[in-house]
């Protein structure tokens, strides 16, 4: 029983990691949050059902075939919700351009693809064991994330400019640096992230359109707690969220694990806004 | 009052620019020729980094923008960097989590790999001090050496025209001496700088030609050496009423 | 033009469509909403109440989002928090059975709190958190009603209450129903019209400058959250009375997105918009059966569109008098003579004093044992160079920053440190160096928030029109009109502020302080950005405003206007009191010179 606690809990934690990655990235090109990280989130795991057991494609072409989708809405999510919001003087109308977009996308799946979970394949030739590959797979990719971003930061010059814009937007403008385009790039790679770790959880959460609004809040908790911006904190966070969620799933209930969930974020936030990670708002006057 | 070299570097014509519904600049010209050292001087709020961010492509703006020959009117930053003008901007604003290396790397972003290189190294030989820091991280730089660093990041690209803001702006006078005197070091090289500086005396030492703005137009334009200009930047500033003071209520 | 000293009341205030007259979206929903039933479709009369059903809900709920800005998304919580509650209590479950008016009732009470529990972390939480908050209590009351079996009757829920006759039948009902939304159209309207809804706009659009004038966000939102969790509580009462018998997935996402969306499509900040938002969109997919599946997504895509294209909404749409053209040339003729009529004279002679302020932000110095006194009509100019501190030195006396030493006393009481919003009751008033305004909203609205803590009424007895409601918005009205015509935009009282040129809006600025009747007024570099001859015209209001017994402190960088106007300047560089005197003697001090033309 514990074993499965803590395989569940880390396995759903590293799904939830890596879409708190997605806010992460799409944050620190931008400034802003966008309500597509869980809604990318849940698309990874229906379009990889859609292409490996509907459409009938090998595995590892269902999934470039996702994470070329991933890329493609991260992309459109920049152009059509974040860049003409940008320019604008209410800086708050992203939360509610990003929301409608959110709720396209789940919606149209909704309707096209289905109303009901759907059961997503299995991606390895392999039969089920202890530690099986539905648990295994997510945090595999979250560990491949996490490695990849910094090998990204510390050893490419993209990386660095990736840095650059999200720390000193400005700056990087004056020098020359291509922002707009780092911005897009940015953004198609979290959602390249996004529908990685929807794909990789597939088997755990099946294809569903409901997982959209359940990972936007749980993937956005390991952000909020652990401080917006700070990829390490996010996947302190997500782990240690699903395992807490499994253990109370286990001691109270499933109903009482997510309102105990959400009784301590709200409490966290309400006494640290900034996170645990993060760094106090500066001045507003 | 001299006139400006046959083939100016920079000419600007009738600027106007501001931000959001307030105007800043109001027709402004101005030139640059090459391997000249100009100061704009002026008092707060003048408009001198609302001029600068203007002919750099930060801020749009109306009015003629030519560059070493092309007409550059519409053009951003990335445009005016690859036309061959560097700007660094107020405020010594480096990327504090990046290396001091990392940092001019990043200033010829676009470049090939072996030039870029080549070119980071020269940067780095005109300030032997933060060469000496290269791997160290920007926030570990003092300001002054930020400063340096800024300016560094605008000549990897061996850039023709040069604008600099306000390169003294919270240093101790000796580093400023030292950042005056390699905008000097540059104009001696060949480089046209465009300097923005609220230290009149030290600007003067060095600039060829001055341009002063006041509430975001020319009142002034001088050779560096002319020998009134102190008295008469001081009426420039103070604004040319010495009115009595007011009725006592 | 002849200047009189009393001016002619312009006709009633006109508004944009959402603010009319209370009177105008309540009348045109009564009258329409009355002749229904003549249409005799019982099919119409049901989609009818569901609209009214919903509109009380976004009547309450309109509040927080359009005008207090607050993204709430997740209010459907409170429909279903309302819904259980009246349903149980008529039950007899739990407790021996209640009538369905007092279960409603009882139902409002449990909705009002949990408004404001919903509502708190507004204060504290940046928008996107917030946002997040409200869908996770929505998740979670859904949740709570499936897993509490006992009382909700879990997965198989419970019957709706039923009202007794004369509203039983379908058509009585839909009356009941018509009648609980008028009213709440009137109230909502009464609000919009009162200090409270321009409160709430201000928090949303300016909310530093609300502060400065005295708005006390945390207590109006959480009276807002009050209200409008309790009108949702009695909508969720009602919803299950409509449907009969209420399950948890009656209470789906998507209706928490239906009435976050009718708001945002009918326009932030009006009352008529909203409310033909929800009709359409609670009418649309009953007309278009093909579209009933597909209709959360279209919501969505309405929503994005408005947020692209027309963040005004239908409101905005429809405000056909801001479209007319102003005119080209306008000119700032500010008329000194009648700020008699708003600035009554001092009644004692007061002192503004700084005693030795300091205040480091890091480890930069920005304030050094400074000293300053204003005194009672004068005008004290304050200079200095970039970063000198003068900004800085402002936003401690009007209660931004706490000086980490020093204090600064009015008439030897010292003012509490960082009480921004307290400055106001002292009668401290101030500009800002960017204009901060609600460009939404006309001039005179902006300028009648200065009024805001010299009314009177409660919120209650704004809600149901009483006469210290009345008496309020007059005075209001009067005293912002009267600062209006003393800087002299007067005739542009009612058009919309965003499309005022800049130089305007700092006198829509000041006639903002002027309302206040301050016993100081700090103003942060008003000359920025104005010409030549608006200088002049500043500088000369300054001085009246002076003469009338305001103290006045004058940042500036206009060395004109200083050396014109001030009666004393005081020079600050790198945080601290570099000299102090008469305009004469810091224009020939040697250091100052040389300070600004940085020797």
């Amino acid at each position: 029983m514990l074993l499965s606690i803590v395989s569940y809990g880390l396995a759903l934690g590293a799904v939830y990691a890596l879409i708190g990655i997605t806010y992460n990235v799409m944050f620190a090109a931008s400034r802003v949050f966008s309500f597509t990280a869980g809604t990318v989130g849940m698309l990874g795991g229906v379009f990889g059902a859609l292409c490996i057991d509907r459409l009938g494609m090998p595995v590892a072409v269902g999934f470039l075939i996702t994470l070329a989708a991933g890329a493609g809405l991260g992309i459109i999510t920049e152009i059509l919700t974040v860049r003409p919001v940008l320019k604008s003087l209410d800086q708050h109308l992203y939360v509610l351009s990003t929301l409608a977009f959110a709720l396209m996308l789940q919606q149209l799946t909704a309707i096209e693809w289905s109303t009901e979970p759907q059961p997503f394949p299995r991606l390895l030739p392999f039969g089920p064991g202890w530690f099986d590959q539905q648990f295994w797979l997510p945090l595999l990719a979250c560990a491949l994330t996490i490695a990849g971003l910094e090998w990204l930061y510390r050893y490419t010059l993209v990386g660095r400019a990736f840095l650059a814009i999200s720390e000193d937007n400005y700056a990087a403008r004056a020098l020359g640096l291509p922002e707009q385009t780092l911005r897009l790039a940015s953004y198609a790679l979290a959602g390249m992230i996004g529908t990685l770790a929807g794909f990789t959880g597939g088997e755990m959460m099946l294809a569903y359109f409901g997982n959209g609004p359940l990972l936007n809040f749980y993937g956005f908790v390991p952000v909020a707690l652990g401080g917006m911006g700070s990829n390490r904190g996010a996947v302190a966070g997500g782990l240690a969220l699903g395992l807490f969620q499994q253990t109370a799933n286990f001691l109270v209930g499933g109903i009482f694990a997510s309102v105990a969930i959400f009784v301590v974020f709200i409490l966290v936030l309400l006494v640290r806004p900034e996170g645990f990670a993060g760094a106090a708002p500066a001045r507003r006057v | 009052m001299p006139t400006s070299a046959p083939d100016p570097l920079l000419q600007i014509s009738d600027l106007s620019t501001g931000y959001g519904k307030i105007g800043v600049l109001h027709g402004i010209d101005l030139t640059v020729g090459p391997g000249e050292l100009v100061a704009l001087l002026g008092p707060n709020g003048a408009g001198k980094t609302t001029l600068l961010r203007a002919i750099s492509g930060l801020l749009p703006r109306s009015g003629q923008v030519r560059f070493a020959g092309k007409d550059l009117s519409g053009a951003g930053p990335r445009d005016m960097v690859r036309a061959g003008l560097a700007h660094v901007v107020e405020g010594h604003r480096v990327f504090t989590q990046l290396t001091v290396f990392d940092n001019l790397l990043l200033a010829g972003y676009g470049m090939r790999r072996r030039e870029r290189e080549t070119q980071v190294e020269e940067a780095l030989a005109f300030f032997p001090e933060i060469a000496a820091k290269r791997n160290d991280r920007a926030v570990t730089l003092s300001g002054g050496q930020q400063q340096m660093l800024a300016v560094a990041q605008g000549l990897v690209r061996q850039p023709r025209l040069l604008l600099l803001d306000e390169p003294s702006a919270g240093l101790s006078p000796v580093l400023v001496d030292r950042v005056l005197a390699a905008a000097g070091r540059l104009r001696d090289g060949g480089t046209a700088v465009l300097l923005v500086e609220q230290l009149i005396e030290k600007a003067l030492r060095i600039a060829d030609r001055v341009y002063a703005l006041v509430r975001g137009s020319i009142v002034l334009e001088a050779a560096g050496n002319e020998p009134d200009l102190p008295a008469r930047l001081e009426a420039a500033y103070f604004g040319h009423s010495l009115r009595p003071p007011a009725e006592p209520s | 033009m002849t200047e009189t000293a009393t001016l002619p009341l312009a006709a009633a205030p006109k508004r944009k469509l959402g603010g009319l007259e209370a009177w105008f979206p309540t009348a045109v929903f009564a009258a329409g909403g009355a002749l229904l039933p003549l249409l005799g479709d019982s099919y119409l009369g049901v989609i009818a109440t569901r609209a009214c059903i919903y509109w009380v809900l976004v009547s309450g709920l309109n509040l927080v989002v359009g005008f207090a800005g607050q993204i709430a998304i997740g209010w459907v919580a409170l429909l279903t928090l309302g819904a259980y509650v009246t349903s149980v209590l008529t039950a007899g479950t739990v407790m021996p059975e209640l009538s369905p008016y007092l279960a409603l009732l009882v139902a409002a009470a449990v909705g009002a709190v949990f408004g404001v529990i919903i509502g708190l972390p507004a204060l504290r939480l940046r928008t996107f958190y917030f946002a997040m908050t409200t869908l996770g209590f929505a998740t979670i009351v859904t949740q709570v009603a499936l897993a509490w079996k006992s009382v909700t009757g879990g997965g198989v829920g419970v019957p709706g209450p039923v009202l007794p006759y004369p509203f039983a039948s379908p058509w009585g009902f839909y009356y009941f129903c018509l009648g609980l939304a008028v009213l709440c159209t009137w109230m909502t309207s009464n609000i919009a019209s009162s200090r409270f809804g321009r409160s709430l706009v201000a928090i949303r659009d300016a909310e530093v400058a609300a502060e400065a004038v005295g708005i006390s966000k945390p207590a109006l939102l959480v009276t807002v959250f009050l209200f409008s969790g309790a009108v949702a509580a009695i909508a969720g009462g009602l919803f299950a009375s409509l449907q009969s018998y209420i399950t948890p997935d009656a209470f789906t996402f998507d209706l928490s997105v239906l009435f976050f969306i009718a708001i945002l499509i009918g326009g932030r900040g009006s009352i008529l918009g909203p409310l033909l938002g929800t009709i359409i969109l609670t009418a649309l997919p009953e007309f278009a059966a093909p579209l009933v599946a597909w209709s959360t997504f279209l919501y969505a895509v309405l929503l994005l569109v408005i947020v692209l294209a027309v963040p005004g909404g239908i409101a905005d749409m429809l405000d056909f008098k801001n479209r007319r053209p102003l005119e080209r040339h306008r000119e700032i003729r500010p008329r000194p003579e009648l700020l008699a009529q708003i600035l009554p004279p001092q009644a004692r002679p007061n002192l503004l004093k700084l005693a030795n302020v300091s205040l480091s932000f890091g480890g930069v110095r920005a304030i050094d044992g400074v000293d300053l006194e204003i005194r009672m009509g004068e005008v004290h100019g304050l200079i200095g160079p970039n970063g000198s501190g003068k900004t800085t030195m402002l936003n401690v006396i009007s209660g931004y920053y706490a000086p980490q030493q020093g204090q600064v006393r009015l008439n030897e009481e010292i003012l509490p440190p960082r009480a921004a919003a307290a400055r106001a009751g002292w009668r401290i008033a101030r500009t800002f160096q960017t204009p901060r305004l609600v460009g939404a909203e006309s001039v005179l609205e902006n300028v009648m928030i200065g009024a805001t803590t010299a009314g009177r009424a409660s919120f209650v007895a704004s809600l149901l029109a009483l006469p210290s409601h009345r008496r309020d918005e007059v005075q209001a009205y009067d005293a912002a009109m009267a600062a209006l015509s003393a800087v002299g935009l007067d005739q542009l009282a009612f058009v919309r502020t965003d499309r005022l040129q800049h130089s305007e809006l700092r006198f829509v600025e000041i006639a903002r302080a002027l309302v206040l009747q301050p016993s100081f007024l700090l103003l942060d570099e008003p000359a920025a950005g104005l010409s030549v001859d608006e200088i002049e015209r500043l500088g000369a209001l300054i001085v009246s405003i002076s003469r009338r017994g305001t103290g006045v402190l004058l940042v500036e960088h206009h060395a004109d206007l200083i050396f014109d106007i001030c009666d004393r300047v005081t020079v600050l560089n790198l945080g601290k009191v570099l000299a102090s005197g008469t305009p004469a003697e810091i224009r020939a001090h040697r250091e100052v010179v040389n300070a600004y033309l940085g020797a």
